[in-house]
């Protein structure tokens, strides 16, 4: 049976404190703690305690648990058979290092909108025209569900195409021709999209020389402590304890 | 200055992007198999470099649907693993073309459809082992996931040939000759 999936819902926790930090700290907080994954157990314990804390400052703890609770068999798994199999030992310290991998990003992910996204990869001396391609590729993301899904129900309606359904592997040469009448409309509608936002682009002087972006990100001496705070910490994990 | 990708040309590719995530999101196949999702993935990354021939384009796509698929909260490992799969997907296709070129051909459109699809392989496998559990038992692990990888991206790679023919049929390249 055909599944429509929900639209995907903006994943942005509004009310997290995390939104009033400058999108690079959110940035260099992530990465930090992606790098912690190979510390030995000890020092990634400490580092989890951490991490955990920041969690709940940020309000981000729902959407953690969320992206564990989708994890949940194959960290338990995961644990067994290395317990098993290796020690206690390595099944804890693999198990974390799966969980805190799972969660780093989860600082940036949840409280960055595509256009402070866009301003973080012009700094970072991502070239504009690719920024904002990408910037685009975020908006147009509702606009192509929405024709994915008219698509689907004209070709169904003149019976180009049925959902999909298991036939086995020989009925599959049938369906891979099927899948055409979806995949060949969103192409050609997907190309026309690109033709027009391109042509509207140019309108406005996109491709214009001395262009600069209407918003520009400024680091508040806030966002410098809480850089400090967290440079500190990681430092302290990783040399001091 | 000339530039290795037209403006157009990087709209059309971020949009292909977007088109793979929701290709994800929308349509799924009742197959209770790891990397069926690959089918439209995978043909979509080759019709991206069918359509945009240089090398690079299917790297870019990879990356801008990475990046989406992250902020979407895509995938089961968190944003990290999301972005890197989709990434070296990409990354994949492009090596696969450095050798293969004629997507066109169904028997190249599949090999390069399963080396593009092995690549979410290797990035479980990487970040398996950055854990620090014993390579031999993430790739044990993934051995079934790993052959439904090769199986579903050549699949797809076929459906992107099949799809680029159908379009030279329809007169696409030659209207999009015409907006390039």
């Amino acid at each position: 049976m055909l599944k429509l999936a929900r639209f995907p819902r903006s994943q942005i926790i509004a009310r997290s404190p995390l939104r009033q930090v400058d999108p690079r700290v959110r940035l260099a907080i992530s990465l930090g703690a992606s790098l912690a994954v190979m510390l030995p157990l000890q020092r990634l314990l400490l580092f989890l305690a951490f991490y955990v804390m920041l969690l709940l400052w940020a309000r981000l703890t729902r959407p953690a648990l969320q992206q564990i609770w989708r994890l949940k068999w194959v960290l338990l798994i995961l644990f067994i058979i290395d317990w098993f199999v290796v020690s206690l030992d390595l099944a804890i310290i693999v198990t974390l290092r799966v969980l805190l991998l799972t969660g780093s990003f989860a600082f940036l992910v949840h409280t960055t909108t595509p256009g402070e996204l866009r301003l973080v990869l012009e700094w970072l001396c991502v070239p504009h025209r690719y920024a904002f391609s990408l910037s685009l590729a975020f908006q147009s993301v509702t606009l192509l569900t929405e024709e994915w899904r008219a698509i689907q129900e004209a070709q169904r309606a003149r019976g180009a195409w049925q959902p999909p359904r298991w036939a086995g592997w020989r009925g599959l040469p049938a369906q891979l021709r099927e899948m055409l009448a979806l995949t060949v409309p969103a192409i050609v509608l997907t190309t026309r999209r690109a033709w027009a936002l391109t042509e509207s682009a140019h309108a406005r002087g996109f491709d214009a020389p001395h262009r600069r972006s209407f918003r520009q990100l400024m680091m508040a001496w806030t966002d410098w402590l809480l850089l400090a705070f967290v440079a500190c910490v990681i430092v302290f994990v990783v040399f001091y304890f | 200055m000339s530039r290795y990708f037209s403006t157009f040309q990087l709209v059309l590719l971020a949009l292909f992007a977007a088109l793979v995530v929701v290709a994800k999101i929308a349509l799924k196949l009742p197959l209770q198999l790891s990397g069926h999702s690959g089918i439209f993935w995978m043909a979509l990354i080759v019709v991206a470099a069918g359509i945009v021939p240089k090398p690079g384009a299917a790297s870019l796509v990879g990356l801008t649907s990475g990046i989406l698929a992250a902020f979407l909260g895509l995938g089961d490992f968190g944003a990290l693993n999301t972005f890197l799969s989709y990434t070296v997907i990409g990354i994949g296709t492009d090596l696969a073309l450095l050798l293969l070129r004629d997507l066109e051909n169904l028997t190249v459109a599949a090999l390069v459809g399963a080396i593009g699809h092995f690549g979410k392989f290797l990035v479980k496998w990487g970040l398996g082992a950055l854990t620090g559990a014993p390579v031999g038992f993430v790739a044990l692990g993934l051995t079934k996931a790993m052959i439904g990888y090769i199986v579903f991206g050549a699949i797809g790679g076929v459906l992107g040939a099949l799809t680029l023919r159908a379009l030279r049929r329809a007169g696409f390249f030659v209207y999009l000759a015409e907006k390039r």
